[in-house]
């Protein structure tokens, strides 16, 4: 029961590509043939699975590829009836959705868009496309039972070789076919006509940042390392102004995350009051600038600051604001720290919100100048961007030399057993206090790239839920892990804003994607290895024992 | 010799209970000592006192010729003073060399700065903590292992990394809270051998709590015996075992006075 239930695993893999080659425009280009194409992919993952657990019962493999057969193509069925039912009946859907997908599937069937229009019935071809995906994936199953000797060479070492070389093989191949098909063009999020090359970009960039975890120091590495900037450079200048505003507040995400990641994933302080040094930073540049703010109405001679001399400023604030939270917090642990610190959070917030004559309360700072250099304006989306793109890259360099070093494994050793760690020698006092001081710094400066890009910032901004979004994107994402708070932030701070239209519902979906993710993989999407090793030490130990029974 | 830790009338109260009580001790340079005693005789309070852990309510601990009591854990440590723990008390998610890594903290100097930078005085302290935190393995016969997650280790070889990571700190008085609990005969006289060679090759004074009386006997130059947190007996280990508070604490007023008539027994007991 539990090894054919391991089948859902690559049916759920197999549905992702399924859906992906929908969303490319298989259906449109093809009609009904592309089901042969997907019947293809299919055999191929049913094949590959059977085979490397060729020692099964075979009724188990067959029920297995039945498994990887029927929720693909049940549920490719069940989202063309929908659509296309949604279709006939003129029901307006989310433009993302509308786009990717009704005409699309509907065109698995061999109707046109104007059939379904006009009422056509889908379901007569999707038995036939239930039918025949089914097939494919029992017969791919179905063949791996055959004693082929040369098939073998599939399995073991050799597997291993071209699994680490994957995340590089599927954008090549992905690049290769739309090439060579000429394939019609995605409107994923955005407005611009052809979209492929940029969600191409994407895709390089997520198998590159896979693939610096999975692949060894080398040649190779450095490859994908080279691959995965040059990405992130490109995307900026292929993006429109809505792409780039969603990762600017990304990016922004991020520079946070990493502060947050100091102090919960490596030093083990939690921290729930962490928007009160993002409100420093923003507040302490809106404050200095802003025409319309009180120092620069009643300070004669002031003409208030520029965005860079904000940068310095907000990293100072910020660090007095870490180590004024960090000094009464000192001797608390765990759940009493995470009560103070959530208080301190609130306290800021409040005190922006009544100190009205200082902070004009809930109408907060308005007109915050731009950042500009030399006289070019960076306000618009792209610039602002890659000015966050930058801090962030700064604050990941100095997260990771302070990780590898005798500061960071004071922090890992302080959230293993505090005790013990100050009997090492550690003092508690300035290793917490740094911690706190890096967090706050990194929050603040975040605070000041959102001031310059929201204009206008108000005191609810800085509310609790700041707080909860940055640690819950680092846990995520794999807390102690710098990928891992980039992979966190584009899902949870990237996703909602481009599904902006379905607002309601995104927080029920974050919050049963955060208890799915909990219980199903507590380490992360991208976890840090050590916290890997903790959360399935047992695991380990039992493919290491069962690896042993074999050669003995 | 010249003691490196003496202690003078020290007294910890926890609420009611006097957990030590107006103890002396000293332990000279370059010795290896016991402190033995029944379960709850305040043998590890002692060790407490010692590192920090513990403020003492009255008396003095002085620690090559200076007064520590009181003094964190940290400031002990850097005074030369490292300790172990009767259950083992690894960094268990880090790996053996990480361990060691971390014990060495009080000997490196690089901060925050330097570590950003890397500058090159912090290449060379760290090159210089990895070498020696692979000489450490070495030393105490983990080799290899350096990678492995200290949690995952076997017991044995959890006992020896802890002290390797507590010699990491280059202390000159070493605390040893039942080294060889739960471990097996031969397990054992691997221990009490490899602490003989602390102390022979490295120098290192050394004061253990120890419950096996066979590795006590054998290896301490002066045992120190408490019981309900006095000091009822000390010497060597002959005088202990004929000291009839001794057998009287570990085994009763009856126990005593029967087997001061049979010494074969007695030594069996004790």
């Amino acid at each position: 029961m539990h090894t054919a239930l391991s089948g859902l695993r690559p049916a759920l893999i197999a549905f992702a590509i399924i859906l992906y080659l929908n969303l490319v425009g298989f259906p449109l280009k093809f009609g009904s043939v592309a089901i042969w194409v997907f019947g293809a992919v299919l055999f191929l993952i049913s094949f590959i699975v059977s085979r490397r657990a060729a020692a099964s019962p075979p009724a188990l493999i067959l029920t297995k590829s039945l498994i990887i057969g029927l929720i693909p193509s049940l549920g490719l069925a069940l989202l063309t009836y929908v659509f296309a039912g949604m279709q006939a009946s003129q029901i307006t859907i989310q433009d993302v959705f509308a786009q990717i997908l009704p005409p699309h599937t509907a065109a698995l069937t061999g109707l046109t868009s104007e059939q379904v229009i006009a009422g056509e019935s889908v379901v007569p071809g999707l038995y036939n496309l239930v039918l025949i995906l089914t097939s494919a994936a029992v017969l791919g199953g179905g063949l791996s039972l055959l004693p082929y000797e040369k098939l073998k060479s599939l399995q073991g070492e050799k597997t291993q070789g071209f699994r680490s070389t994957l995340p590089l093989l599927i954008p090549l191949l992905l690049f290769a076919a739309y090439l060579s098909l000429g394939l019609s063009s995605v409107q994923l999020f955005g407005s611009q006509e052809n979209k492929f090359g940029l969600l191409l970009l994407y895709v390089f960039f997520g198998s590159s940042l896979y693939a610096l975890r999975v692949i060894p120091q080398g040649r190779l590495k450095t490859a994908f390392l080279i691959v995965a900037v040059l990405a992130t450079i490109a995307a900026p200048l292929l993006n429109d102004q809505f792409q780039n505003s969603v990762l600017g507040f990304v990016t922004i995400f991020i520079i946070m995350g990493i502060g947050l990641n100091i102090v919960v994933g490596f030093a083990g302080l939690l921290d729930l009051g962490y928007v009160a040094f993002f409100a420093v930073g923003a507040y302490s540049y809106g404050l200095l600038s802003s025409p319309t703010s009180w120092i620069l109405v009643n300070v004669p001679g002031f003409e208030g600051i520029t965005f860079w001399a904000g940068l310095p400023i907000a990293i100072v604030l910020g660090l007095m604001a870490g180590i004024l939270l960090g000094v009464p917090v000192l001797r608390l642990r765990g759940d009493y720290l995470a009560i103070v610190t959530l208080g301190f959070g609130e306290i800021i917030r409040l005190i922006l919100l009544n100190l009205r004559e200082f902070t004009d309360g809930p109408s907060g700072v308005r007109g915050i100048p731009p950042p500009d250099l030399f006289g070019v304006n960076l306000g618009n989306p792209r610039d602002l961007l890659f000015l966050a793109m930058v801090v962030a890259a700064i604050v990941t360099f100095i997260a990771l030399r302070l990780r590898d070093s005798r500061i960071g494994r004071s922090w890992v050793a302080m959230r293993e057993d505090e005790t013990v760690a100050q009997a090492m020698g550690i003092n508690l006092i300035s290793t917490k206090l740094l911690a706190f001081a890096f967090g706050a710094m990194f929050a603040s400066l975040s605070g000041v790239l959102y001031a310059a890009r929201q204009v206008n910032v108000y005191p609810d901004n800085f509310a609790l839920d700041v707080s909860i979004n940055v640690l819950a994107l680092i846990i995520i994402g794999g807390i102690g892990s710098i990928e891992g708070v980039v992979i966190g932030a584009i899902a949870l701070i990237g996703l909602p804003e481009i599904l902006r239209s379905v607002n309601e519902y995104r927080v029920v979906a974050f919050g049963a994607l955060l208890v799915a993710m909990m219980a199903l993989r507590p380490e992360g999407l991208l976890p840090s290895l050590r916290r890997k090793r903790e959360l399935h030490a047992g695991e380990q130990e039992n493919i290491a024992r069962r690896r042993k029974v074999p050669s003995s | 010799m010249a003691s490196l830790l003496s202690i003078e009338k020290l007294t910890k109260r926890f609420g009611g209970l006097v957990a030590v009580n107006q103890l002396d001790l000293d332990v000279e340079e370059r010795s290896i000592a016991s402190v033995i005693g029944p379960n709850g005789a305040g043998k590890t309070t002692v060790f407490n006192c010692v590192a920090g852990f513990y403020r003492p309510e009255e008396g003095r601990i002085i620690f090559g010729g200076e007064e520590i009591q009181g003094l964190s854990p940290d400031r002990t440590t850097t005074k030369g003073i490292a300790r172990t723990y009767q259950n083992i008390r690894l960094f268990a998610n880090m790996t053996a060399l990480e361990n060691i890594l971390v014990g060495q903290h009080p000997r490196l100097k690089t901060g925050w700065l330097q570590a950003i930078l890397r500058t090159p005085g912090y290449h060379q302290e760290e090159t210089g903590a990895l070498q020696e935190a692979f000489r450490l393995l070495k030393f105490v016969g983990l080799s290899g292992v350096g990678d492995h997650l200290a949690s995952g280790l076997p017991y044995a070889a959890q006992r020896r990394l802890e002290i390797a990571r507590a010699l990491a700190s280059k202390p000159k008085l070493l605390l040893l809270d039942e080294p060889t609990a739960g471990m097996n005969p031969h397990e054992t006289a691997e221990m009490t051998d490899f602490i003989h060679n602390l102390r022979d090759k490295l120098g290192i004074t050394i004061l253990l709590i120890e419950h096996d009386m066979r590795v006590v006997m054998g290896i301490s130059e002066k045992i120190t015996v408490l019981d309900y947190g006095s000091k009822i007996a000390e010497g060597q280990a002959k005088e202990i075992q004929n000291n009839a508070k001794v057998i009287e604490a570990y085994l009763g007023r009856g126990a005593a006075s029967g087997l001061k008539r049979s010494p074969a027994a007695q030594a069996g007991a004790v």
